[in-house]
């Protein structure tokens, strides 16, 4: 094809405006072996159009492959066994309702008050460790005023 | 619909989604993986399939969309290193480099460019497909796909020569 010809059609393509076919005359110019060396830098971006036109995936692309499908499957797997097993653990140890009531109440008044008198002798032996606290403060208070 | 019957048609355009997804995704296992997901997509939706125009133009609109997703995906999730206060006049050593293989050099211009030009230009240059059916498949109106066409192309012109003069002027 004429020079002049493909230099108009260089210049249309560039502003987009070339057809399919115009451009498939581009690519066949520019692919060939003769081309002006005043337009041998377009070379490359034609060859590189044709080239990548052939590029394909290089693993197989399969379908009955499903990653996804698998481990949905696990999942399910996994809650039915999940389920199973709480059932069978939950029906298994009877809670023992045997308390130890008292059937007098004037005793149970009494062991009330001892394990409440307990529970204060506690709670005061623990308080004295909070004794310490005070050194703090009056330290802190030495020096803050 | 076979399974059969699927990959006949699917095989027509197979290659064409991958080269779409490499493309945007730039790296060869991303854009396997999200060819195989296309097709996946696809075949599970293949009671669908009748009511879709063109399955062709479908699945290339699904392969972009699907990796504009994961574009921003990974825009979100790395972390950026943007010098701001570097600049060198000179062109790098690996520009130098990579000036050598011409083609991988056309390759590396058009990757640069932002990924509607992109997608456009593989869509128009390399698959041969028209500008209405670019347009369909991206979602845009056509004047749009000729102007990302041709800004791309101009852009990709623009570094060709700066390479191609590197050292005469």
């Amino acid at each position: 094809m004429e020079l002049s010809n493909i230099e108009k059609l260089l210049e249309k393509y560039f502003e987009g405006e070339t057809t399919i076919s115009e451009e498939e005359k581009l690519k066949v110019y520019f692919t060939g072996e003769d081309v002006s060396p005043d337009l041998e830098k377009y070379k490359p971006l034609f060859e590189y159009f044709s080239q990548e036109s052939t590029v394909a995936p290089t693993r197989n692309i399969t379908l009955k492959k499903n990653r996804k499908s698998w481990y949905y499957s696990i999942g399910i797997a996994a809650s039915i066994a999940l389920a199973v097993g709480l059932f069978f653990t939950k029906t298994a140890p009877e809670p023992n309702h045997d308390l130890g009531t008292y059937d007098d109440p004037e005793i149970a008044l009494e062991e009330t008050k001892k394990i409440l008198n307990m529970v204060s002798q506690y709670m005061n032996e623990g308080k004295e460790g909070l004794v310490y606290l005070k050194e703090f403060e009056n330290t802190k208070n030495k020096f803050i005023k | 619909m076979k399974e059969g019957a699927f990959i006949t048609l699917t095989n027509t355009f197979k290659d064409k989604l991958f080269r779409l997804a490499k493309r945007l995704l730039v790296s060869n296992e991303e854009a396997e993986d999200a060819t195989q997901e296309i097709l996946l997509k696809l075949w599970r939706n293949k009671s669908k399939m009748g009511e879709y125009k063109n399955v062709e133009a479908f699945a290339m609109t699904m392969t972009k969309n699907y990796c504009y997703d994961k574009l921003k995906a990974k825009e979100t999730g790395n972390l950026k290193i943007v010098h701001s206060n570097y600049q060198d006049d000179k062109p790098s050593l690996q520009r130098q480099l990579e000036a050598k293989d011409s083609l991988d050099w056309v390759g590396k211009i058009m990757n640069s460019l932002p990924e509607q030009q992109r997608a456009i230009i593989q869509l128009r240059d390399i698959e041969q497909y028209t500008n209405p059916e670019i347009a369909d498949m991206l979602g845009l109106n056509e004047t749009t796909v000729r102007v990302a066409l041709s800004r791309g192309r101009k852009k990709i012109r623009e570094e060709l020569l700066k390479k191609h003069n590197y050292g005469v002027v």
